[in-house]
């Protein structure tokens, strides 16, 4: 059984989680947050004192070495001692940190995954936005220490696409809006190739959403213990929160039916172990409406997110505009949210049209324009769209071929995953 | 993480999520393949949800190695000693797998340690069913009687067409493994590796660890083998294994760290190319600085905000 015979394993590493698994599976392995958690106390130790017992500081450094943790592991030891720092390697969906990056993956695949890197394929993914040298970087990790046998270096919004695959319909045409944990873009995508000039992204992302629930709820006094409040406000925002089609109606309704509306969260303190509630009203609607009024999050940033979108499309070529609107993908964490992709078509859908109108009646009444049909998807995997997207491709007898072998890397240098060739197998 | 973890990981999530969420949740069809050539297919489905069935393929045995019915020697007995009503063995397997167990949650104890306990046991799966020729062997041995191959090197599957050898004794077994690598460079740091592992044994704080042993040909032990399986490009690795190191509970961890070197070897490999690359990036920012630094003055004074500088 050679490489190519067994599935290829599938790593899409963002900037808050990190989806990985095997291709040919529905969902991904494992979900990590993507942080690392370094024992940074004894190699400092070992430059500072001197020659006594230096076995013992040998020693002690090269095990500090392997003494490191990733995912939750590396968020409950940091919370339980303070020898471990938390170090988080992605950065805007860009990798600053190429140590922390290397550890990481290294202990994916031989930890979590436990697979051997020498018998896979690697599917990795990358926001539009990276530079080249960046994939250059990642293919040299990969080959060099883990001596995997192919790479391919995916960009992100191009598998959100492919995740929309059904036997029938093959869009590799349409606008991804992937709205993450760490970064947001809107990416407009033609024939499998992302229109980098019109890339657009916007800095109100799933942590933002949570932070201001979590304002929202301190300002109207709900007690929630100071230590795990984030997380504690993170799981309330993915169990309550939705988007609702107007604010001033919903305040009304919540007003006129509290009891129907107004959930309740109960919790256990973590310090003493006894459990309290907290009401959850307002914030259930307040919270992703940040998306489309920033207004009422900071003031700085004011465009809402249709907008955005609308200006995207508008900023690509001409004749790719009907395809882009008429598929508008969702993908990431943050679109989870019920009704998203109702609210933002139908906000988006109000903006072409004014839009349309204003130049039908500037151009008279004999010009008949076709109307723009705006439709934005909506599927059940949007949560790992991306790391979906690429299972199903790594699951294609092309990918294989269109992967950068270890033999090519071996002849030309790491400059070779520099380019990702669109492949036969994604349409 | 220094040592290899007995259960999978992802095995075990499945199991626990499987329990607590109890009659919701979707179905699951799942391929997952684990170093060394061991692939596991797990399914749930709705209409039971409290039965999982979980498929193991096992790696190819070389020639020398002796397998009944695809299965390790006295693989069932072991499942059946280890997990009791829970587990039930299906035959035939599904196709392209060696091994089908149907896994039924009602039945597991009710006692939250023992259900843990049982859980963390399947998914330690792989140890149970590759390691069971093994722990007989070495049963023996802590027995102290000597089955039918006494003095004679038998031949365990570890990878795919790869074997290793053990020859069991009345008071001690041989363990010897040949290592082989496939990239030159991880050949050259596994054998510094393995030589270092063995001046290690010598300090004085680990007496109490099984004899290890080195060598570019093959010992002395291995007279019996066949040709095929005698060329390693690593060296051989003998480990002496006595009887105390194999009483009682300490003969589970024995028998997966046996059967786990190569992996636990090729994982300290790739850690050490890890570190010296990031020693090398260190070492490339310092000599950018000094590279900064080697400006002239006239250049300084000509320079903008963001002059020109060395990029990495």
């Amino acid at each position: 059984m050679d490489a190519s015979s067994r599935p290829a394993v599938v790593i899409d590493n963002g900037t808050g989680f990190t989806k990985m698994g095997f291709a040919g599976n529905v969902e991904p392995c494992f979900i990590i947050p993507t942080v690392v958690a370094v024992n940074d106390t004894l190699s400092s130790q070992s430059k500072s004192s001197n020659k006594g017992n230096w076995l013992a500081q040998h020693t002690a450094g090269v095990m500090a070495d392997l003494d490191f943790y990733i995912g939750e592991e590396a968020l409950s030891r940091s919370r339980a001692s303070t020898n471990y720092n938390l170090s988080y390697p992605i950065h805007n969906g860009q990798v600053e940190n190429w140590d922390a990056m290397e550890r990481f993956w290294q202990q994916c695949i031989f930890n979590y995954l436990r697979c051997d890197p020498e018998d896979h394929y690697f599917l990795l993914t990358e926001s539009p936005l990276t530079a080249p040298e960046n994939r250059e970087y990642a293919g040299e990790i990969m080959f060099e220490t883990f001596n995997i046998p192919g790479l391919y270096i995916a960009v992100q919004p191009v598998l959100a696409l492919a995740a929309g695959y059904t036997t029938t319909k093959c869009e590799m045409t349409g606008v991804v809006v992937d709205v993450g944990d760490g970064a947001t873009h809107v990416v407009p995508v033609a024939d499998g190739y992302v229109i980098g000039s019109s890339i657009k992204s916007i800095p109100i992302t799933g942590k933002d959403v949570t932070c201001f629930v979590q304002k929202l709820l301190k300002e109207r006094g709900e007690f929630i213990p100071p230590e795990d409040s984030f997380e504690v406000v993170r799981k309330i925002k993915e169990t309550y929160c939705y988007t609702c089609s107007d604010i001033v109606k919903e305040f009304n309704k919540h007003d006129r039916e509290p009891s129907k509306f107004i959930k309740h969260w109960t919790g256990v303190k973590p310090k003493s172990g006894a459990t309290y509630t907290c009401d959850i009203g307002y914030e259930r609607f307040m919270g992703p409406e940040i998306f489309f009024s920033p207004e009422i999050y900071g003031s700085d940033f004011t465009t809402p997110l249709p907008a955005v979108i609308d200006k995207c499309i508008q900023s690509s070529p001409i004749d790719t505009r009907r395809a882009l609107y008429k598929n508008i993908v969702l993908s990431g964490g943050s679109t989870m949210f019920k009704d998203f992709h109702r609210r933002l078509q139908r906000d988006l859908k109000k903006i072409v049209d004014t839009r349309v109108r204003a130049a039908s009646s500037r151009l008279g009444p004999d010009v008949k324009s076709q109307p723009i049909e705006v439709n934005v998807a909506n599927h059940p995997i949007q949560k790992y769209a991306v790391w979906f997207g690429g299972s199903v491709l790594a699951s294609t007898a092309e990918f294989y071929t269109a992967c950068h072998t270890k033999a090519e890397y071996e002849e030309y240098g790491a400059s070779i995953c520099r380019t990702n060739p669109v492949f036969k197998g994604m349409y | 993480m220094i040592l290899l973890q007995s259960p999978s990981r992802f095995l075990l999530q499945i199991l626990h999520d499987r329990l607590l969420s109890q009659d919701k949740g979707v179905d699951i069809d799942c391929q997952t393949v684990e170093f060394d050539d061991v692939r596991y297919h797990i399914q749930v489905s709705m209409r039971n949800p409290k039965v999982l069935v979980l498929s193991v393929a096992l790696p190819l045995p070389p020639e020398e190695a002796a397998s009944f019915d695809g299965l390790p020697f006295g693989a069932i007995e072991a499942i059946k000693a280890a997990y009791g009503p829970v587990v039930q063995i299906l035959d035939p397997p599904k196709d392209g797998f060696d091994l089908t167990l149907k896994i039924n949650l009602a039945k597991l104890p009710s006692d939250e340690e023992q259900k843990n306990a049982i859980l963390l046991q399947i998914a330690s799966i792989r140890e149970v069913v590759l390691g069971a020729p093994l722990k007989i062997l070495l049963k023996n041995l802590s027995m102290k009687t000597v089955g039918p191959e006494a003095g004679q090197p038998v031949a365990l599957v570890h990878r795919p067409n790869e074997s290793f050898f053990v020859v069991p004794q009345a008071d001690k077994a041989t363990v010897v493994y040949p290592m082989r690598f496939l990239d030159s460079i991880d050949i050259v740091l596994a054998t510094s590796f393995l030589q270092e592992f063995v001046e290690a044994r010598r300090t004085a704080a680990l007496n109490n660890a099984p004899a290890c042993m080195w060598s570019q040909s093959p010992p002395p032990e291995l007279k019996g083998a066949p040709e095929s399986a005698l060329t390693a490009n690593a060296g051989f690795v003998t480990f002496v294994v006595n009887p105390r190191h194999v009483e009682g509970k300490k003969l589970d961890r024995t028998v997966w760290n046996l059967l786990t070197f190569h992996a636990y070897v090729s994982y300290h490999v790739k850690c050490s190319e890890g570190f010296m690359h990031t020693r090398m990036r260190r070492r490339v920012d310092t000599l950018i600085q000094a590279l900064d630094r080697a400006k002239s003055d006239a250049e300084k004074l000509k320079k903008m905000v963001t002059g020109p500088s060395f990029k990495k």
